[in-house]
């Protein structure tokens, strides 16, 4: 087990080191104009000479990435081109915003999903299973900011049931101070967490349906039930611990999504988290924020990789021995 | 809408009806085809694929207006469905109808490229991974699941970044490039688990090379969630391209694609709501039956299935 | 499962709670307005940011010596409200006084003194801050202090707009605050994030990537202004921001931009527009040099009848009707509808589609193998258009444009690449013909220069556009001594480049900004909309519950 481990740890450092290596010379390489904003002022030469020495951009991109890993060692995240103020703390300010709405959506992602796959396999081929299966289907299938577009069209405009983009209302709410405040926090967060989460709620009952209506044809399953066990009690017990083994893996793979959060949704209205940041910096060659980003995301991964693997291992020991890395 | 354009539109339909029908009977002939079709979304998959396969290929009969047409770009800009304009127009007076019809050529062919890149690369490098295993296996899987978890977006915008402007052939296989993760996966299970029967150790004594034993013993037997990955891919990467070009990147204009439909009409959504909604209808169905043909295609090839 | 009973409770409370009303401010300094902004700032420390998102709330923080009325006429000084200076003389006749108000003051109780001033100029053109508006200060000598109160400005030489340059650009810095950071580091400073300032108001709060909060100075020198708090609320899609305006959200936007947007909002019952004019023009620009190599001249461009006749080719009335409805006017030249040399009078290129034809047979280009496209010598009529994703203007004018071209045989292709790869491409010269607009000051004088004379190679240039009679007559209108004969000058410049058509240019647009009906007093000075935020108000019969919120 602590050789398993010990490699996996060694695997993901290797993983974060290639990444981060990648994403530098990406960028380095990627033509565009890092410094000088867009917004159609003329352009000044001598100007964008000297924030080139400032910043460090006449040298060779090896000599860069160097001096960037040394930089790195010391914990410094570098300053942003484009936000003019240190990386970690446009991260530091981004990423509590991600964590609440793509927290939220997992959270709705998983319960609905859950709830529903497992009622629907209760009532399978019936009609509650296929409305819900058609349902289930066209939220899976549409482009998600097209939904959200809709919705915030709907519902934000025609029906003024939701506020129209934004983390919370500026004029009252500058800060979480009460109550009051809290509950116009959430009913901001309701709209593009409700967004994402029906989205992934679709995906993740269509595969625990699959998942449930699988483990049904098992012979354990078919012991219980000749036994004389209960309908739901075959269901609740057997059934869903093996359904849950799955939904672990699925957990990994969704824990950087935590951070990198939904990038087109996040514009759409007007969230201020990872995705928009890292997408914007992407854009306008912001190159410290970001190989930041980068840096983040692939720790994030091989973290989340990491965490699901020894919750498998715990739950089913026969993974243990079948893991072959 | 002209008179020949609706009687080609009929003609299509009944077109793709028949053709699905057909499929149906030849694939009553076998047990997995039989199974295929016991879903019932299967077959509305089949014959909503059908009918746009079908449309894109007498694009040109179907639309009245070419796709870069603008009859009037005063007085025909943003203008609801009409009699002469099945869906409206766009912003350019461009007849939505026809872009549809004739961006069913480039979505689809989009999707199908894409995918097919996506399948070529997940399968070589699965099937690499599962046959020699150890160190080979540990590097490229925890390289897949890197570029599993890491969000697409980012990987595309980062990879478009490194060009100027951004031709066409190469956002297809750009997308493929970054969506072949999970094929790789699937093949890599099935390639584990396939090659420690005999045959396969038959084929190696005899002397067989490995790539010999891989194309010729091991993948025939991995083909099924191949064809499924395929059926679901191709829905990923239409997703992929209309997010793409909703973030400015994407297939260049005026070619229509539905993606870039949904990106020109995006700013006119409160008052011109038509110009998003039916290419995301459009998007939306052609997924909806691609990832219905899908799920039936799994349960198909998989012989322990059984009602309940 | 919790038990109902309890669901109920919860229930209450959160009712309770949703009808908590804050706020009992009334009177005439109540008001509170949020404005639905697209762009965030980047630093909040004017000499080193460009951006206009920055400097609408520099306005409301830090104040200019004087600044141009409504009128935005830049010549001589007659125009110039004062702001920190009360009141300036001519010492000779390169040599201005400015009198320092001695109630300014610094936020932070400091007054405000010529060393300030004169600090300030050795900021702005300190080559390690690296301010874009250096350029622009170039012909001023130097600034000194002569007392705590006056500030003499030397210029090098003597030009119509000498008080413009000595007072539009810079705005006065806190010399006692910044003195201690490093001039390259100001790109960066902390001051950037937390600015204290000496104008209307003061600043709040940063909530990044949500909002700037300012604050009204009950204490300003200059009258208390009316409404109390300002909010900067960003959205990055406008579309959304506009719904925000319309539902009531935010309390408006400076700009519209599209005749659907500003169909939306009249239709919402609450808000008034205002169309003012724009202070940005576009063009589609015609590559002289070869695309990537600008020792060589263009194949297609170096001709001057082809770019004529390309230019005749274009509807630009008709397209400026499809993308922008009423709201903007097709430029006499490079200008914005806010430049006083604005002629509609001047000799343009006409709309003629045969003259065109006509033209581009007898240079030598036409249809040789039947497929639409023309061609000359094995090179067909084909080039591609440069155009950056942002630009939702430009977007629709490069697929009209597409349009207009086919059909006089000219094939075009769009190449839409982030707008930083454009500012890129367009800097080095790798494009055929680009899609640009500019955002401009309120003279003419820097704008045409840097971006259509020689001066400018290597620079806004990128046309690489060199014609020695249209850089004379500029020169000689900027330096005229009279307006009249600097009118003269201008209008033989416009002619000029016009005639040469290095441009087609294609719009100038109005600028259509929507505010709530409440607020009373909308002065909106064309070429800075926020200038005059101070003298608003909102009428205490007219208070609704955002103004009276107390924070």
């Amino acid at each position: 087990m602590t050789a398993w481990l010990v490699r996996r740890l060694v695997a993901s450092i290797a993983i974060v080191f290639a990444v981060v290596t990648l994403t530098f010379f990406l960028m380095a390489l990627a033509p565009g104009e890092p410094l000088l904003g867009p917004d159609e002022r003329q352009v000044d030469p001598e100007v964008r000479a000297e924030l080139r020495r400032q910043f460090g951009l006449g040298e060779h991109p090896v000599v860069r990435y160097f001096k960037y890993l040394r930089q790195l060692a010391r914990g410094n995240l570098g300053e942003s081109f484009s936000l003019h103020r240190p990386v970690a703390d446009a991260l530091a300010d981004a990423i509590p915003q991600t964590l609440l709405l793509a927290g939220t959506a997992l959270l709705l992602d998983f319960l609905l999903g859950l709830a529903l796959g497992v009622y629907q396999a209760l009532r399978v081929h019936r009609m509650p299973d296929i409305v819900l299966g058609n349902a289930t289907l066209f939220l899976y299938s549409v482009p998600t900011f097209w939904l959200a577009l809709i919705l915030l069209l709907v519902f934000g405009e025609w029906l003024r049931w939701f506020p129209v983009g934004g983390v919370g209302d500026p004029v009252l709410c500058p800060s979480v101070s009460s109550l009051y405040c809290a509950a116009d926090r959430l009913w901001h967060l309701a709209l593009p967490a409700l967004t994402l989460g029906l989205v992934g709620a679709a995906g993740t009952a269509r595969f625990q349906r699959a998942a449930m209506l699988e483990v049904a044809g098992h012979d354990y399953i078919r012991t219980a039930r000749a036994k004389g066990a209960s309908e739901r009690r075959v269901v609740l017990r057997h059934q869903l611990r093996n359904a849950l083994l799955s939904f672990i893996t699925l957990f990994g793979l969704a824990f950087p999504f935590l951070l990198t959060g939904a990038v087109l949704i996040e514009t759409i209205f007007a969230w201020p988290g990872m995705g928009r940041l890292a997408t914007n910096a992407i854009l306008h060659r912001d190159f410290p924020l970001v190989n930041a980003a980068a840096l983040l995301a692939s720790t994030l991964v091989v973290t989340g990789n990491l965490i699901a693997d020894l919750l498998l291992a715990t739950a089913d020991p026969r993974l243990r021995v079948r893991d072959t890395a | 809408m002209t008179v020949r354009t609706w009687i080609a539109l009929l003609g299509a339909l009944v077109l793709a009806a028949w053709a699905a029908r057909a499929l149906r009977h030849r694939a009553a002939r076998s047990a997995a085809g039989r199974r295929f079709f016991r879903h019932p979304t299967a077959a509305w998959g089949i014959r909503v694929l059908a009918f746009f396969i079908v449309v894109a290929i007498a694009a040109p009969l179907v639309a009245p207006f070419g796709w870069v047409d603008q009859p009037d770009i005063v007085r025909l800009q943003n203008q609801p469905p009409s009699w002469t304009f099945l869906l409206g127009t766009d912003v350019y007076s461009r007849d939505l109808w026809s872009r549809i019809v004739f961006g069913t050529r480039i979505s689809l062919i989009v999707g199908a490229l894409g995918m097919l890149v996506a399948i070529t690369l997940g399968t070589v490098v699965g099937a690499v991974a599962g046959y020699y295993r150890r160190w080979v296996d540990t590097v490229l899987m925890r390289g897949v699941d890197v570029g599993l978890a890491l969000p697409r977006i980012f990987v595309l915008l980062m990879a478009v970044a490194l060009w100027d402007g951004l031709p066409l052939g190469l956002i297809v296989l750009l997308i493929g490039a970054t969506s072949w993760f999970g094929t790789s996966r699937l093949v890599r299970a099935e390639v584990l688990s396939v090659r420690e029967r005999d045959f396969v150790s038959a084929a190696r004594a005899l002397g067989a090379g490995p790539a010999r034993v891989i194309f010729r013993h091991v993948l025939p037997n991995a083909a099924a969630p191949i064809i499924v990955s395929a059926a679901l891919g191709i829905g990923n990467v239409l997703l992929l391209e209309a997010a793409l070009s909703f973030l400015g990147i994407g297939v260049p204009p005026p070619v229509p694609s539905w993606g870039n439909m949904i990106a020109d009409g995006a700013p006119y959504l409160a008052t011109a709501p038509w110009t998003t909604l039916f290419p995301g209808l459009a998007i939306a169905l052609v997924v909806m039956a691609l990832n219905a043909v899908g799920d039936a295609l799994r349960d198909a090839f998989d012989p322990r299935e059984e009602a309940t | 499962m919790p038990s109902p009973g309890r669901l109920v409770l919860v229930g209450a409370v959160a009712l309770l709670a949703a009808c908590e009303r804050p706020g009992r401010c009334t009177g005439e300094y109540c008001g509170t307005l949020v404005f639905a902004s697209v762009g965030e700032p980047d630093i909040l420390l004017p000499p080193s940011t460009q951006q206009v998102a920055s400097r609408d709330i520099e306005e409301q923080l830090f104040l200019k010596l004087a600044d141009i009325g409504l009128t935005t006429n830049t010549v001589g000084d007659e125009d110039f409200q004062p702001l920190l200076a009360e009141r300036w003389e001519w010492d000779g006749p390169l040599t201005l006084v400015f009198h320092l108000d001695p109630r300014a003051r610094w936020q932070d109780g400091q007054p405000v003194t010529a060393s300030d001033v004169a600090f300030t100029f050795d900021a702005y053109t300190d080559s390690a801050v690296a301010s874009p508006y250096r350029a622009a200060l170039r012909r001023i000598a130097s600034v000194k202090a002569r007392d705590s109160l006056a500030a003499v400005f030397r210029f090098r030489e003597r030009y119509p707009e000498m008080f413009y340059d000595a007072v539009y650009q810079m705005r006065i810095l806190p010399a006692h605050l910044l003195r201690g950071v490093p001039r390259d580091q100001w790109k960066t400073a902390p001051f950037g994030r937390r600015p204290v300032g000496n104008g209307p108001y003061r600043f709040v709060e940063w909530r990044a990537g949500q909002a700037i909060e300012l604050a009204a100075d009950s204490t300003f020198f200059l009258g208390r202004p009316a409404i109390r708090r300002l909010i900067w609320r960003f959205t990055p899609d406008l579309q959304v921001a506009v719904t925000q305006v319309v539902a009531d959200q935010a309390d408006g936007r400076e700009a519209l931009y599209t005749p659907e947007n500003i169909a939306r909002v009249r239709a919402a019952q609450q808000v008034t527009l205002y169309p003012y004019r724009g202070n940005s023009y576009g063009y589609l620009g015609f590559n002289l040099a070869a695309n990537g190599d600008t020792t060589q001249p263009h194949p297609i461009f170096a001709d001057r009848d082809v770019r004529r006749a390309l230019t005749m080719a274009v509807d630009r009335a008709r397209l400026l009707k499809s993308v922008f409805g009423d709201f903007a006017k097709v430029p006499p030249g490079p200008m914005s509808q806010l430049w006083w040399i604005w002629d509609p009078e001047v000799r343009q290129l006409p709309y003629d589609t045969l003259l065109a034809r006509r033209v581009l047979a007898a240079r030598g280009w036409r249809d040789s193998d039947g497929d639409g496209i023309r061609d000359h010598a094995g090179q067909p009529l084909a080039f591609h258009v440069l155009v950056p994703t942002t630009s939702q203007t430009r977007r629709q004018y490069a697929r009209l444009l597409q349009e207009q071209f086919r059909a006089v045989g000219a094939q075009v292709e769009i190449d839409e690449v982030e707008a930083s790869v454009h500012t890129e491409r367009a800097a080095a010269g790798r494009f055929d013909a680009i899609l640009q607009t500019w955002n401009n000051d309120p003279s003419p004088s820097s704008g045409v220069t840097q971006v259509w004379s020689r001066a400018g190679f290597g620079g806004s240039n990128f046309l690489r556009y060199d014609n020695p009679a249209f850089d004379r007559l500029v020169e000689q209108a900027t330096s005229a001594a009279t307006p009249g004969q600097a009118r003269a000058f201008w209008r033989g410049a416009v002619a000029t480049i016009n005639a040469d058509a290095p441009a087609i240019f294609l719009f100038a647009p109005d600028n259509v900004a929507a505010f709530h009906s409440r607020v009373a007093d909308v002065r909106i000075r064309p070429d800075s909309w926020a200038a005059l935020l101070r003298t608003w108000r909102i009428p205490s019969d007219r208070l609704i519950d955002r103004d009276r919120v107390e924070r």
